[in-house]
Order: structure tokens, then sequence, then C-alpha cells
């Protein structure tokens, strides 16, 4: 596991389920003993503007509670508005997971990032069979890319906030986007 | 003292703590960054006994919050900026009866419908002077998840002691923002629970405000066999109409005096860093956090900078303020909006020459910007 301080971000439009993943990511590292922090903003116009959620882990005290632009490792990204309006929080060398039916990253881009291609919401819809599950599908791909917290602490905190009758689809909707992250990775 | 590990947001610890600290009643009108507040203690509430009601308006919300703290139950609103400016009348009304209640105001960008979802905190000086006339404000600042819940039980013990509105401010980030937070048991904050006092004699010798000159009314809750009059208006030991000269100035003295002459039960800030501190930087609410980091940061960097941080914002802490001010030159005030304490920190320090931060795009003041600024200064 990693022992300093981890910045991941994610973004998309409301209504997309980003802000529950957050609340998972937080939670869990606070269950392991570590420093846990999530914090979103958004529009008024909450289904359809653009959402960004901070997610930070640290083993010391956390204060400030956004991800400072520039810091960011990670960012996790499922429309195009957000992207375009929240990439440059990312330092140079960061990685970016974008769902390539909606987000279209430029060439300078991809030189200046670590952008991998994954259709998130493709494999909720289709391979897990509900499209809600999308944000459980990009928890599981920041955790693996990032290494950020034991794979059963945030199994098991997920969990326990999503309904026992659609635990296994959760369960299933983790392991493909783990599976999705590895060979992208690879 | 005990206390427990939650995970949680600083609106859910604030309707949390609301419902420890022995509120039975809210009533109010979900409101944007605070509608958190209402979910969770509508919820909590129908399960101990107690009532949480949607109102038609925010008027509405406040009003019935002061007729269940007129029947002697602690009470609670919540609202947002907008929500107070529609409150203010009757927070007047709550001042001059002497009714105790908690507001909450998470606030976000304004004047008017302002920046619903964003943070800001425009709403320093409405919670002073809400309403029209003289009263004394009590208005405390959550800087911190756990301050969410232990801001809110001191605003409980507060409005019983002073008999009047107590304010809590929260920010949308605070009252967003999802971690972990120490805080009291429940049963720690029952057992310090203080009802306010009541009068038990016979009812033909209760005048419940008649009082010292520096203290609160003594209501009785109404429907036990304690007869008196709430009004508005000046009033006179029965809380009946009247414009007796003597009787209208020590009411408004008094009401000053309660508060004015007690400071030191209220006075409350936390210091970070300050022992050895060059510059002194003052920010209460979320910002602080962002200070915090800009301290944590400069610090490493060999920079002595310090936190001084109200948490009772009204009054102010404003000895203490001097006391540091005397000895360090470069002070700094950090908030979101355009000096609405910084005037506060100039009067209290008897200095002009205090530097400000000030944001009001609805954006979080980044502790890269408090270091760039302060670094201007030093």
């Amino acid at each position: 596991m990693s022992d300093s301080k981890v910045l991941m971000r994610f973004t998309g439009v409301g209504g997309q389920g980003v802000l529950l993943a957050g609340e998972i990511f937080a939670a869990a590292k606070i269950k392991t003993g570590g420093q846990g922090l999530k914090t979103a903003t958004y529009t008024s116009q909450v289904r359809g503007g653009p959402t960004v959620v901070d997610i930070q882990l640290d083993n010391k005290e956390i204060y400030y509670p956004y991800a400072v632009d520039g810091d960011v490792d990670f960012m996790l990204s499922v429309a195009q508005m957000s992207y375009v309006l929240f990439k440059n929080g990312v330092k140079p060398g960061g990685t970016i997971v974008v769902d390539p039916n909606l987000v279209h990253p430029t060439e300078e881009d991809r030189k200046t990032w670590n952008i991998y291609e994954i259709p998130i919401i493709t494999i909720a819809k289709e391979e897990v069979g509900n499209v809600i599950t999308q944000s459980v599908v990009a928890l599981a791909i920041a955790n693996t890319m990032m290494n950020a917290i034991d794979k059963t602490a945030l199994v098991d905190t997920m969990l326990s906030k999503v309904p026992a009758k659609v635990h296994e689809v959760n369960k299933k909707a983790y392991e493909l986007g783990e599976k999705y992250a590895k060979e992208a990775m690879a | 003292m005990a206390t427990r590990e939650v995970i949680s947001t600083g609106n859910e610890l604030a309707a949390t703590a609301a419902v420890d600290a022995g509120c039975k009643f809210f009533g109010g009108y979900p409101l944007t960054p605070s509608s958190e507040i209402m979910h969770v203690i509508s919820d909590l509430l129908p399960k101990i006994g107690g009532t949480s009601i949607q109102m038609e308006d925010e008027i509405a919300g406040i009003c019935c919050v002061i007729g269940a703290a007129m029947a002697g139950d602690r009470a609670l609103s919540a609202t947002s900026g907008p929500g107070v400016s529609l409150k203010a009348e009757n927070l007047g009304l709550a001042q001059m009866t002497e009714v105790p209640l908690v507001l909450i105001n998470v606030m976000r960008g304004g004047p008017s419908t302002g920046l619903p979802t964003r943070v800001s905190q425009g709403d320093v000086l409405q919670a002073k002077n809400p309403s029209h006339g003289d009263y004394k404000s009590i208005t405390l600042c959550a800087g911190s998840l756990a301050e969410c819940y232990t801001e809110t039980v001191r605003a409980f013990n507060l409005a019983d002691r002073f008999m009047q509105p107590v304010i809590v401010l929260l920010d949308e980030t605070i009252g967003h923002m999802h971690g972990k937070a120490i805080i009291p048991t429940s049963e720690e904050v029952k057992a310090g629970i203080v009802p306010r006092k009541s009068f038990d004699g016979p009812a033909d010798e209760y005048f419940p405000y008649e009082c010292e000159a520096d203290e609160p009314a003594v209501l009785n809750p109404m429907f036990k066999g304690y007869r008196y009059h709430f009004t508005g208006l000046h009033h006179d030991k029965h809380g009946f109409p009247t414009e007796e000269i003597e009787t209208c100035r020590k009411l408004i003295q008094r009401l000053e005096d309660k508060v004015a002459m007690h400071e030191d039960e209220l006075e409350s800030y936390e210091e970070f860093m300050m022992d050895d501190a060059d510059i002194m930087i003052v920010a209460y609410g979320s910002v602080s956090l962002a200070a915090k980091e800009t301290i944590r940061n400069l610090r490493a960097e060999g920079i002595k900078a310090g936190l001084f941080r109200p948490i009772t914002l009204w009054p102010s802490p404003a000895t203490k303020m001097k006391e540091y001010a005397d000895k360090i030159k470069d002070v700094l005030v950090v908030e979101l909006n355009i000096g609405q304490y910084h005037s506060e920190v100039q009067r209290a320090t008897a200095r002009l020459d205090i530097d400000g931060l000030f944001k009001v795009n609805g954006r979080a003041i980044s502790p890269n910007e408090i270091a760039a600024k302060v670094k201007e200064l030093y």
C-alpha cells in the first residue's frame, strides 16, 4: 500500500454516482487506520452539470479539504465537459482514465499525462448488467491503478453502503473494473 | 471525556448533535447547502418522540420553532443565507421575547440567490445583526467536522443559558465534506445539558421579565399553569406592552448586557502554532483548514506563521486578538467575503494596517494562495 498522500479526482456530470465512490474511498481508508476525506463541488444544475469529487487519502492529518490543482495523482472522467474543466489539476505524468465513448483527449494531453481508455459505462451497462454500477467499476479501476487501499477493506466498505440485494452485482462490477484496469496497464 | 469515532459529513453531524443535545423539534424549509440537516433530523426526531416539520416557507419554519421553544422544547431550524434573510424579522422577535433557539446557517454565495452550491462566508455580518434593533448576537462557527457536532451542542446550551437565538455558522465545504470526526459520546453530551431556568413559585408571583440587569428572562414553558404575555413590543415584567421610559431603556440595555457582561462564558478560539509566530493568520470555518495546511507548509520552509481561529465569532475574542496584535506586526485575515471579519479584527486590535486576503467567486481559498500572500508580506 502507498505510504504517502494519494490525491484522486473523479469527474463526471451530476447523477452518475461519483459522490458515493468518493465516500467509499474515504471511509475505507479511515477504517484501515488512515485519514480519508471526500469533498465534492457541483453546480446548481445538479443533474447534468459538471461534478468533481476530490478524494484525499493520507496517513497524517488532512487539513485542506480539496485536492490542490496541480497535485492530483489520478483522475477518472466520464464526461467531456468535466474532463476539459478539471484535467489541468492533474500533475504532469499523472494518470487519467477516461471513458473513450464520452471523453476525447487531445494528442497534447496524451503527451502530458498517462491516459488510459476504459469504456466504464459500457462495462457497467453490458457486462455487469446495471448502469448504476459504473461508480463501482470506477472505484475498482482507481484502486487498482493507484494501489491505494487494501482491496478487501475497500470492497467491504462498498458493500456496507449498498443494499444487500445488489451485493453480487456490485462485487461483479468491482472484479470487472479491476480486470480492465490490469489489462490497460499491461 | 468519552469519545467516539464517526465517518460523516458536517451537516449530518450537526443534525445528530442537535438530537443528542435534547432537541425535540425541527422546523424549516430545505435550502442548499443545508438540506441534509433537515433530511437527517427528520429521520431521527420521530424515533424519539420529537417532531420535524417542513413548513411552507422559511418564515413559517422559524415561527414554528419559536412556538416549540415557547412550549419548552429545545428547537432547531437550519437554512442558508437567503433563508436567514427571510427569517430575520422573527429572529428579532425571539431576541425581544427572549425565546431560546438554535439556527444553523450553512453559508453559500450571496447576496440574494447567489451561488447555491458554492462555498462562501458572506453571512458573518448578517449573523451579527440579522434583524433591526439593539441586541447582542451569539454566533458560533465550526472549523472542523467534529466542531459541526460540538458547536451545535454548545449552541443549545448557550441558547438556554442566555435565552435568545444562537446561530451556528457552517459553510458549504464544512457542511458537505465527508471524513473522520472524533466527537463526544451522546451520554457525555446528555450529562452536560443544563436545562433553562424556570420559576416554580406561586403563579401570581411570577414575572418572567423581572430580572437582574445582566440576566435573561425566566420563561416557564407554556401550558404549565403560568400565564404571561409574549410581544415584540417593548414590554413590562409580565410581558405586556409598555412605553414607560425607564422600563423600555432597561429592557434593551439588559438584552445587550446579559451577553456583554458574560463574554467569558462565550469566548472560544483556537491557537495553532502561535507560540513563536511572526505572522498571525486570522481565519475561521473551512478557510482555517486551508490556513493550517499553509502554516504546515510555510513552517517547513522556515517561515513562522500561526493561526488564530475564532470559534465564537460574535461576540468576538477581541481581547485575545489585541494581545497578539500588540506583539505581532504582520496580521492577515483570510476569509471568503470582502472583509466582513477583517473590520472586526481592525476594531478589536485598534489597528488599521491589518492585511486581508478575500475571495468571493464561490471557490475555496487554496493553501497556495495564502502562502503567496504571506510571502508577499514577509
